[in-house]
């Protein structure tokens, strides 16, 4: 999720949405780098080096044999200079080196250039009055160091800050990640408590219903109790209390058993599961999906129909949930439905991570659709129980 | 008037005995239920066939030759507006069709007989009234029309004619199918972007969503598929994929690799004029070739 590297690091939110360019460093203008120095020269940085500067003038003052004046002039000069070597390097893009030994660096040779300019200024340029001099080699020393000492706790202070609000930039987004799931969590739950039973669903096996009660069939009971308890399991409910595969498993045989009455001749089905998972939690409506998916885009539109198998199995820590049917099969350019979309963020709102899907071509045809979750060998018990 | 597209041998001795009728469903519960009600309403009504698809109904009025059509509109293989615009005009068709807005908002548009499931006896009276006076107008006309030894057209042919009748004339009636066709084919979920990879992984044949694939990447011979879930070698080529894939999404970077755009972390510039791809939560790179970096350049 995370970028390479915290000073790397770069939110995208890119891939939520879709095709915005990813964050390009590729090409970077010199108009960008000019850009990033500006942006180190901060005021909170000009203030520190001005009061830094005077601080150590005023300590300094009673060492110098110096017009305070002069001695602050020069301090503010080498704690510029030094600020301004600072900003270049922070504006440098080079990846060679660390940033702490590149800003170390030119802080150190911005501080000594800088005290040298200065008494190479107070000299008239002259270099070996300079040398020979004991107390201005002393001064320089002093103030170059000083210059050097205060530059790097300043630069370092500040790469430590970055550090810090890089770090919360990157905690911010993992959080808004976290937040954005929820989200799509809540709205995956939120489809599924309002559009459960589409109407061409329900009207087309009311109008069986009615066929078979109309003519005094006495198969009508059975179908209205099918119906019944469909239409209950996919009632908008607000809590999931009841999430456990046991039910999903009595709503998928009662949808199957609504679609085998439509189309007698066209669907045939099994529904197995594992007596052990009765009470494994399941999200509502997640073999159903399947099932439904089997129906529509597998059998329905097969003039010969075929058949659909459910099951469900642990296998070491694995719990299995299959949906099989030997009907037209997917193509490689069948777009895929909201269903299995909203499925995979249901997956992973309930199951957290430890769920997947998985699709397999069914040999001659069809399709195996399978969900997969991780059960550490606690958890099965603890849901068994 | 001019000749019809639909010369009508038939039709004079359809002028007498018995109408006949089709009834199309794919669910057989509702085919039997159908033809239950009609056999109360309109006794003398010959149900000559059934079908259970658009196919099979139109080989069925080939044979048969019914003046009447009750087509379920949703059926597997050829759906029910489809066989009706290969039946010609010279049939009455009745669409019967659950709570579908879009068909119902067609058949309204074109003047076009319909039911709706589950239907109440009294819709189907009227239906079956209002049937009974358009096949009786129909053999009256081509009787006549018959009788004056003439080679023409069905009456119904004629926009005038069509009018009188209730209906569309016979190109407008096309034209709202032919919409309608388009529609429900849209329906059907098929488009023309790849959507799934087919991947042998071990034995079997995985479909991989496309939106899960971080990259594709090839060799002279197979090309490397790696999604979220894992990696497998594919037979598609870079050019066969980049035709299918979706190419806001999926972009080249290099003669042999495809990248998914939602995947990238960065793209780090390198030395001469190419580029590093880092995926997100994955630690391998792809390179960016001269060739391909002016995608990023762009932006």
């Amino acid at each position: 999720m995370a970028g390479r590297g915290g000073a790397r690091y770069r939110p995208d939110m890119s891939s939520f949405l879709p095709a915005t360019p990813p964050g390009l460093e590729a090409e970077e203008s010199p108009r960008s780098r000019w850009g990033r120095f500006l942006r180190a020269l901060t005021p909170r940085m000009i203030g520190l080096t001005l009061a830094s500067s005077l601080v150590v003038a005023i300590v300094m003052s009673p060492i110098f044999d110096l017009p305070f004046t002069v001695l602050l002039g020069r301090t503010l000069f080498v704690g510029f200079v030094t600020l301004l070597a600072r900003s270049a390097a922070v504006a440098s893009s080079q990846r060679l080196v660390p940033p702490w030994v590149l800003q170390s660096v030119s802080v150190l040779s911005g501080a000594i250039l800088a005290t040298l300019a200065v008494y190479l200024l107070a000299t008239g340029g002259d270099f070996g009055a300079l040398v020979k001099h004991e107390a201005r080699i002393q001064g320089f020393i002093l103030i170059s160091g000083t210059g050097t000492i205060v530059g790097l706790m300043l630069a370092l202070g500040a790469l430590e800050r970055q550090r810090d609000s890089e770090a919360k930039a990157m905690g911010l987004q993992l959080a808004l990640e976290r937040s954005r799931l929820e989200r799509h969590a809540a709205d995956a739950r939120l489809a599924v408590l309002t559009a459960q039973v589409e109407p061409h669903f329900l009207f087309n096996t009311l109008a069986n219903v009615q066929a078979l009660v109309e003519t005094g069939s006495p198969r009508a009971p059975a179908v209205l109790r099918s119906l019944i308890a469909y239409l209950k399991a996919t009632m908008p409910r607000l809590d999931d209390g009841d999430a456990r595969l046991g039910r999903e498993m009595t709503l998928v045989r009662s949808y199957l058993e609504l679609m085998h009455l439509r189309m007698p001749d066209r669907l045939r089905f099994t529904v197995e599961g594992d007596p052990a998972l009765q009470g494994f939690p399941c999200p509502p409506m997640l073999l159903l999906t399947l099932v439904e998916n089997a129906v529509r885009h597998g059998i329905d539109p097969s003039e010969t129909g075929g058949s659909i198998a459910v099951g469900t199995a642990r296998v070491g820590d694995v719990v299995r949930l299959s949906v099989r049917d030997d009907g037209v099969g997917m193509g490689e350019s069948a777009v895929p439905g909201t269903g299995l979309a909203n499925l995979r963020e249901r997956l992973a709102a309930f199951y957290g991570g430890t769920a997947r899907l998985e699709l397999t071509e069914v040999v001659p045809h069809g399709l195996l659709a399978e969900i997969l979750i991780d059960v550490p060998a606690t958890r099965t018990t603890s849901a068994a129980s | 008037m001019t000749d019809s597209d639909f010369p009508d041998d038939a039709a004079p001795a359809r002028a007498a005995g018995a109408v006949r009728a089709l009834i199309v469903d794919d669910e057989p519960l509702l085919r039997t239920h159908l033809a239950h009600h009609l056999a109360q309403l309109w006794p003398e009504l010959e149900i000559a066939g059934e079908a259970r698809n658009g196919r099979e109904a139109v080989d069925l009025a080939v044979r048969l030759r019914p003046d009447v059509v009750f087509m379920d509109v949703h059926m597997p293989g050829m759906n029910g507006v489809e066989a009706a615009r290969l039946m010609g005009p010279e049939v009455q068709i009745v669409f019967v069709t659950a709570y579908e807005q879009y068909a119902v908002a067609a058949f309204e548009q074109g003047a076009i007989d319909y039911l709706v499931k589950p239907f109440d006896a009294e819709r189907l009276a009227e239906s079956v009234a209002r049937l009974r006076r358009r096949i009786a107008e129909r053999r009256r006309m081509s009787a006549s029309e018959a009788g004056l030894g003439q080679v023409t057209s069905l009456a119904a042919d004629t926009p005038e004619a069509a009018a009188a009748l209730g209906r569309l004339p016979p190109g407008d009636l096309d034209a709202v199918l032919s919409a309608l066709a388009g529609e429900l084919r849209r329906r059907a979920p098929v488009g023309d972007r790849l959507q799934w990879i087919r991947a042998s992984v071990g034995q079997m044949i995985k479909l991989i969503p496309v939106d899960e694939v971080l990259y594709f990447r090839s060799d002279e011979k197979y090309t490397l598929v790696v999604w979220v879930g894992g990696e497998a070698l594919i037979r598609k080529s870079i050019r066969e994929l980049l035709d299918g894939l979706e190419p806001e999404t999926f972009i080249q970077i290099h003669r042999s690799t495809i990248v998914n755009l939602r995947f990238v972390a960065q793209v780090i510039k390198g030395p001469n004029e190419t580029a590093e791809v880092h995926l997100k939560g994955r630690s391998e790179t792809l390179s960016v070739s001269r060739n391909h970096v002016h995608w990023f350049r762009q932006y």
